[in-house]
């Protein structure tokens, strides 16, 4: 271990908290707010990968890799839905899209 | 190899890549640019490959590298160029005060984290490195039926991505 | 001889498949008619050969069937002297029937399912009456009923006919609770379903047991045979093409409760309520059938009102104990009426399908190919001495009178003034329909009489012959032993022989009733007086005769007390209940739940940024809370 696990988690705490508040900020472009996903998914896959560093057992890999799997689906289908709303509204800002509500 | 060793290259190799990462990441969420932005998290995206990679999980690093800063950071550029928004855009950029909400809460929980992390006794680690084959045991054999959710998963991402990028005719 | 059995089910089997499957688009209709009748005629070439090769009773597995822990019912084929000469006749008589098919359905257009429908159907009687265990007595009895009810409906754009052909389906179904619960009781009594087997163990169960197994398979017998009071089902059955009523609804489906009854008589015979149960219900029937007979006036249905008659006697024999002279009576009467309902399927298709007799008349010079088989046919229905049916009739008539006592006295008078009644409506409806003159007014509605093709009239022939001399099968003992007698005589039965005073006495009295009837019949409808008649009962049914035209009015009775209440307590359970009760609490719940929701989300924004915010509001505290608790 080249470094402490809490130096690890401290990490990915702060590039989790920073991918929150990208995704909080960028309320006017979609794209924005899934690349804050994005960091935070990164983030947790670093603990995942410290955690099995530390312990010393592959199982952390093997979700960070299906974290990784499970995030390129949902990049392609948000993506996807992105261009659909764009195409419908013209715009990618997210508050525009409010049907859920009436 | 320990906190009370002596600091060996690996270690500053560490500091010195988080804090990469983590400027990377803050000047890809503050840029107004989103082509900008995506180079920008890439640079972070490889340093933290490079993190995995010193955390002796290479195939993760080399993964890391191939799909997130590859394939899904250009998915974003491709859509991003597709839907013509590589231009400054200033009226949608946040203002200042729109920061201080999410930058407290996110403070609160890095906060949080750090504490409760700082707190956590650091059990003392198994020896042995985690080597491909391991992982590719546990991968198989222990969530073979992971791999195979997984695999439905991203065929059923590709029916709907599909579906909804289809041209209708109106 | 297990080859033979094979052959005789499968063969019609096989052709009811392969015309279901392959007819219409890859046979030519000419190999689909001849595949039909080949395989039926195929089917009496293999009894036959049985026949000739029967020794003794045997039963032959071909597979097994139903299996679960003690409970078998494995496919086993029973051939004994009952099964043969039913099988016989089946064959024969449905070979004829097919062949005479052929000419009857000649423009139809379905005719693929005709033909399949009514292949499957012979593959079921046969499978009914050589099946040696319950269940698979079971399967072919459901089998024909299925059969029948598609062939009753078989012109089902017509509501009337598919109508006709569900109130068969249902009344029928009604006996066959009888025969489905007395099935399971079996076996629950006795451990075994296999009919000899049954027959045996009889004296097993105590006879409150019995009578009510009796009571069952009486309830099932009425079903299927049309008897009172569930025979409402066979006038309406005429609905289908004259074929399938000849085929089904005279000669074999509707003798089926009686085979069933004959089957199983030495397991409830000896139960006294059954008998007398089966006797009185066969004599009911009986009358009532005749009496209905007299005033109708569509050709097929005064036919099926005599077909209720008819198989009521064979009831009353079977309640007398006269197995063989039920047997006896049930084959020459399967002869001579299908006789009659393929000579009547002639007169309707000469006659455009018309049905009324009252504008029929003088067809024995255009149509003499019908009218002397015909003829024959009636004369046998009439009991006219020395044809078959006088001799079955007599037959019967005799058992019930060596019965003696109350009871079966009662019943040999109700017999015998049947039979007066019988030959009265017989010879009404041959005078009506052949005798006197065309009538000119109103001249034939619906065209010229046609000329019928010829393979419409030949298979009359040796129905007519059979009727004629069905006779010599089984003669009385004074003129030698019959053969049926000996045949069918069972180890231990109990048929005992009239003294032949007695018999010739009976006979005597059985044979002046009949020409009573006839002459009675010449009076009103012969020669002169036949205008003045058919004037009179052209003008609209009044009093008895409107009762007895309605059959008893027993349709009216069974809406009123059964089908109304039925339809009302439907209408309640569907409107008031279903929809009422259940449905509208589902609505009103769903609709509840769908205002509750509607009410939040208009208190919310529904913008996805509140709610990410929201999201990590909530984050943090928690955590904030965990790190609280840490500290």
């Amino acid at each position: 271990m080249i470094v402490p696990l809490a130096h690890v988690l401290v990490l990915a705490a702060i590039l989790f908290g920073l991918g929150l508040v990208c995704t909080l900020v960028w309320r006017s472009n979609v794209i924005m707010l899934l690349i804050g996903i994005e960091i935070m998914l990164n983030a947790a896959m670093l603990v995942f990968v410290g955690g099995s560093n530390h312990w010393g057992a592959a199982d952390g890999q093997v979700f960070a890799l299906v974290i990784m799997a499970m995030t390129s689906a949902e990049v392609s289908l948000a993506l996807a839905l992105v261009v659909y709303l764009h195409r419908r509204k013209n715009t990618v800002d997210v508050d525009e899209f409010r049907e859920l509500r009436d | 190899m320990y906190g009370d060793c002596y600091p060996d290259m690996e270690t500053y190799l560490f500091y010195i890549l988080a804090a990469v990462a983590v400027i990377g990441t803050i000047l890809a969420i503050t840029e107004k640019h989103p082509v900008h932005a995506i180079v920008y998290l890439v640079s972070s995206f490889f340093s933290l490959a490079t993190i995995f990679f010193l955390l002796a999980a290479p195939l993760i690093a080399m993964f890391e590298v191939i799909i997130y800063a590859g394939a899904v950071m250009v998915l974003f550029m491709f859509v991003i160029m597709m839907l013509d928004l590589g231009r400054t855009d200033e009226a949608g950029r946040p203002v200042l005060k729109q920061w201080l909400l999410p930058i407290l809460l996110g403070g609160i929980i890095l906060a949080s984290i750090g504490v409760i992390a700082a707190g956590y006794a650091s059990a003392p680690s198994a020896p042995g490195a985690i080597t491909v084959r391991d992982f590719a045991l546990t991968l198989f054999r222990k969530y073979g039926v992971a791999v195979e959710i997984i695999s439905m998963q991203l065929l059923f991402a590709v029916v709907g991505a599909l579906y909804l990028g289809r041209r209708r005719t109106p | 001889m297990k080859t033979y059995l094979e052959l005789i089910i499968l063969l019609p089997l096989l052709g009811g498949i392969v015309n279901a499957l392959l007819g219409g688009r890859l046979l030519p209709r000419r190999a689909s008619e001849f595949l039909a009748c080949a395989v039926i005629w195929g089917s009496f070439a293999a009894t036959v050969a049985a026949a000739l090769a029967y020794k003794a009773q045997t039963s032959v597995e071909i597979a097994t069937w139903l299996s679960d822990f003690d409970f078998k019912a494995p496919l086993t084929l029973y051939l004994d002297p009952l099964s043969l000469s039913l099988c016989l006749m089946i064959t024969f008589v449905c070979a004829l029937i097919h062949t005479y098919a052929v000419g009857y359905m000649k423009e139809d257009p379905s005719y693929v399912r005709f033909f399949a429908l009514l292949n499957l159907f012979v593959a079921a009687m046969l499978l009914l009456v050589l099946a040696e265990n319950l269940p698979l007595l079971y399967l072919g009895w459901e089998g024909v009923g299925f059969c029948s009810y598609a062939l009753i409906g078989f012109w089902y754009t017509d509501p009337k006919n598919a109508t006709a052909g569900r109130k068969a389906f249902i009344v029928t179904r009604i006996g066959d609770t009888g025969l489905g619960i007395a099935v399971v009781w079996l076996f629950e009594l006795l451990g075994t379903e296999s009919i000899p087997h049954l027959n045996q163990m009889g004296h097993l169960l105590p006879t409150g047991i019995v009578t009510a197994l009796g009571l069952l398979l009486l309830l099932a017998a009425m079903g299927k045979s049309a008897q009172v009071p569930l025979m409402v089902w066979l006038p309406d059955a005429m609905a289908g093409p004259t074929p399938v009523s000849a085929q089904i609804h005279a000669a074999t489906m509707v003798t089926a409760g009686v085979y069933l009854l004959m089957r199983m008589f030495p397991l409830i015979g000896t139960s006294p309520t059954v008998v007398a149960a089966i006797a009185i219900t066969g004599a009911v029937t009986a009358f009532y059938g005749a009496s209905c007979a007299v005033v109708q006036r569509d050709l097929k249905r005064i036919l099926a009102y005599s077909t209720i008659s008819q198989i009521g006697y064979m009831m009353m024999g079977v309640g007398a104990g006269a197995i063989t002279a039920s047997t006896f009576h049930l084959l020459v009467h399967a002869f001579f009426k299908a006789l009659l309902f393929l000579g009547a399927g002639c007169v309707i298709t000469a006659m455009h399908h018309e049905q009324d007799i009252f504008r029929m008349g003088g067809l024995r010079r255009t149509l003499p190919g019908t009218f002397w088989p015909f003829l024959a046919g009636a004369l046998c229905l009439a009991g006219v001495p020395l044809t078959g049916g006088f001799f079955s009739k007599d037959g019967i008539l005799g058992a019930v009178w060596l019965k003696g006592g109350m009871l079966y006295g009662g019943l040999y008078v109700a017999g015998l003034i049947t039979a007066l009644i019988t030959a009265f409506y017989t010879f009404r409806m041959v005078l009506i329909v052949f005798g006197g003159e065309i009538p000119l007014n109103p001249p034939f509605i619906k065209g010229e009489v046609k000329t019928l093709p010829r393979i419409m009239e030949w298979p009359l022939i040796p129905l007519a012959l059979l009727g004629l001399f069905g006779g010599l099968l089984n003669l009385p003992e004074y003129l030698g032993n019959g053969f049926l007698h000996s045949f069918l005589a069972q180890p231990g039965g109990n048929e005992q022989a009239l003294p032949h005073t007695t018999e010739l006495l009976l006979q005597g009295v059985a044979a002046v009733v009949a020409v009573t009837g006839i002459v009675a019949a010449w009076l009103r409808y012969g020669g002169e007086r036949r205008v003045k008649s058919l004037a009179k009962e052209q003008q609209p049914a009044s009093g008895i005769a409107a009762f007895l035209l309605e059959g008893w009015r027993l349709d009216a009775l069974y809406d009123l007390l059964i089908v109304r209440p039925y339809t009302r307590l439907s209408s309640f359970l569907w409107q008031k209940l279903d929809e009422g009760v259940v449905d509208d609490s589902l609505d009103r719940t769903a609709a509840l739940f769908g205002r509750c929701g509607r009410w939040i989300g208009s208190r919310g924004q529904g913008r996805v940024s509140l709610s990410l915010l929201g999201m990590a509001v909530g984050a943090a505290l928690t955590l904030f809370w965990l790190a609280w608790v840490v500290l």
